[in-house]
């Protein structure tokens, strides 16, 4: 923060699309933040993509409409976008900006951060280890959430992620210790009556209080996509390194922020990669992505839910596939799961997280978790498989063993993988589901779990 | 048949009838004294199912009541401060603009020309200000050689807006500007004096 401003320009050279090219600039730097004025005195933000020869490229977040080359003015502010952070922000809603969006002030800033933030030294940082619940049994059971992991939901138009991620919100905490827990959660070009659930599903559940929201809206311009991850990553580190609390960060929808960085790279005239995506964009999704961890001697960590709609479900599109190659996992929503109602419609065979061999038994879940995780796994593929040639040679041709797997099929969807959106079920609760689900199976076809636990847990006959 | 034999016969039949429902009872009050111990655990069962259940929405209903409680007051405190620090920053823009145009201010005005000509990399230039510093200004204008102030007043509380001959660069370093750049820092040292943030 400064107290001296910067220059304003007003030979505007040329508006292409959310870029605005200002002529006879000196002294603009990289990355720094631009106050747009239009002639009526309206004030936009933008930042500098480009300096050299007297120009400067600067990409304004709000959009380029309305903006006419006369009369319009450009500030260099001498800065780089920053984001004003204290304990205060949590609780509050902000626009994809970081700017209030419900009715109250400006917060009272601690500091002033860089929202492009830091990154972190690699040899600083701490493997993650610790378990989140999140309440929602398949995830904590099959796919463990640990702190600081980056555990991306691989998505579809039109289905349940949003409730999944609002649900998720309202019920992560860190169990076994009393460190603070808080949630930041980023809505990219989401639908107004999206922004307003997640919004009211925090206030009525009463976990508003240790959230913070931003939310970007459809209707808002595509551009401010761009800022909205990093603002509320920005928070979320000062939340966790700064104030020592466990942060869960939700993006949703990565895909729409894909879309703005498509925009923005078309409207610069880039050589396009993969689907007009630009060529960087691995790096760039890396500098959302890679800002979860935990680092050496700090108490606070952040994790990170990125939420990424695969456009025509297709996993291999560059949104998903990218996103891949940097997070610790995946976690798809199945539409065939989604389309026979289950909820939340997670295909486990296709889910997977890295880091859960780390964050679970002993001393975190409990002692047979992995175990009894691997034999459901294991059982429900099975269960497929079965499916699958019960669809040929019909239910009468199967054997006994292969009926039971269809058993355990069933049960597996019914009673572990469907819940209420509204149920927070503790990993003891799933941990019980998943022993129901093994106690199907004959104890000989039990082969992934010790005999001590069999004979602890083990309820069938 | 004599009398005897049937008394006999009656008899044996009774004892027998008399044997296999007390038997019957028997085995009818083991199996529900069974059947009970079994309700027993289960209606136990059934019971810490219902607390738990019970425990866990009221563990929701207190954390929807605290949180929402706590949110509001902490909306409200916020609000009450903003209005604070409103009227903070309103006396002391007024004590500003009421503020004699001394030796002091002439130093002022004398350094922010210095720092707008020195940002704009000019001295060629036009300088703006309000109709109380006109004086002040142009007194200080001398030392910018082919710098000229403008017919023009400006709307501000003091300080100078300075524009490039060509008109392509502006500099405002007015009293406003820089208040308003600092607001938020600003913001934070009254907050403190009310005990926030502290």
């Amino acid at each position: 923060m400064t107290d001296k401003g910067g220059i304003q320009y007003s030979n505007i050279a040329e508006i292409k699309g959310p870029l605005v090219v200002v002529d006879d600039v000196d002294n603009a730097a990289f990355d720094e933040l631009v106050e747009i004025e239009t002639i009526e005195g309206e004030r936009r933000l933008g930042k500098v993509l480009e300096v050299g020869n007297g120009k400067a490229i600067v990409q304004v977040f709000e959009g380029t409409t309305g903006l006419s080359i006369s009369g319009t003015s450009a500030k260099f502010v001498g800065k780089v976008m920053e984001m004003p952070v204290s304990k205060d922000v949590l609780g509050r809603v902000f626009d994809g900006l970081g700017r209030p969006k419900d009715g109250l002030p400006d917060p009272i800033a601690d500091k002033f951060i860089d929202i492009n933030g830091e990154p972190m030294n690699p040899e600083q940082r701490e493997y993650p280890k610790d378990f989140i619940q999140t309440g929602v049994s398949v995830i904590d059971g099959l796919v463990t959430l640990v702190r600081g992991q980056k555990l991306p939901i691989f998505s579809g138009s039109g289905m349940s992620h949003n409730l999944l991620a609002a649900q998720i919100a309202r019920q992560a905490s860190v169990v076994g210790t009393n460190d603070d827990f808080a949630v930041v959660f980023a809505a990219i070009g989401v639908q107004y009556s999206e922004a307003e659930y997640f919004r009211k599903s925090l206030e009525e559940s009463g976990a508003l209080k240790r959230s913070v929201l931003f939310l970007n809206t459809a209707d808002d311009p595509a551009i401010e996509r761009i800022i909205t991850p990093r603002v509320a990553l920005t928070v979320a580190e000062y939340l966790a390194f700064d104030l020592g609390m466990h942060v869960l960060v939700i993006l949703t929808d990565m895909t729409n922020y894909a879309e703005a960085l498509r925009e923005i790279s078309a409207a610069r005239e880039e050589v396009p990669g993969r689907k007009g995506y630009p060529g960087y964009l691995y790096t760039d999704l890396s500098t959302i992505y890679e800002r979860a961890g935990k680092l050496n001697g700090r108490k606070g960590s952040v994790t990170q839910i990125p939420i990424l709609s695969m456009p025509s479900d297709d996993i291999t599109h560059p949104i998903p596939d990218l996103t891949g190659y940097i997070t610790e996992g995946q976690i798809v929503v199945g539409r065939d799961l989604f389309r026979q109602g289950v909820y939340p419609p997670i295909n486990i065979l296709m889910s997977l997280s890295r880091l859960m061999k780390d964050g679970i038994g002993e001393g975190s879940t409990r002692e047979d978790h992995a175990e009894v995780a691997n034999q459901v796994y294991d059982a429900y593929s099975r269960a497929q498989e079965v499916r699958a040639l019960a669809g040929i040679v019909g239910k009468a041709g199967l054997t006994e063993i292969d009926l039971k797997y269809m058993d355990v099929g069933d049960v597996f969807e019914k009673e572990f993988l469907t819940q209420a959106t509204d149920e927070n079920r503790t990993i003891e609760e799933t941990l019980a589901i998943l022993w129901k689900i093994v106690s199907k199976l004959p104890k000989n076809e039990i082969t992934k779990i010790k005999d001590k636990f069999v004979d602890k847990y083990y309820q069938g006959e | 048949m004599t009398n005897s034999t049937i008394t006999a016969t009656i008899d044996k039949i009774l004892n027998q009838t008399e044997k296999s429902i007390l038997s019957d009872i028997s085995s009818e009050l083991s199996n529900s004294r069974q059947k009970l111990d079994d309700s027993v655990s289960k209606l136990e069962a059934e019971y810490d199912k219902i607390i738990a259940d019970g425990k866990k929405e009221a563990d929701k209903i207190e954390k929807q009541i605290v949180g929402g409680s706590d949110i509001e007051a902490r909306n409200k405190q916020l609000l009450a401060l903003e209005s604070s620090v409103n009227r903070v920053f309103a006396t002391a823009l007024e004590q500003i603009t009421n503020s004699d145009r001394n030796s002091d201010y002439a130093n002022l005005i004398n350094s922010l020309l210095e720092e707008s000509t020195q940002i704009l990399g000019t001295t060629e230039v036009k300088v703006f200000t309000n109709s109380k510093d006109r004086d002040t200004v142009q007194s200080a204008l001398s030392r910018f050689p082919g710098s000229e102030l403008s017919s023009e007043n400006i709307d501000c509380i003091g300080g100078v807006k300075l524009e490039s001959k060509v008109g392509s660069m502006k500099f405002d370093n007015t009293i406003d500007a820089k208040i308003d750049r600092l607001k938020p820092l600003i913001r934070k040292e009254i907050a403190s004096k009310f005990g926030v943030n502290e």
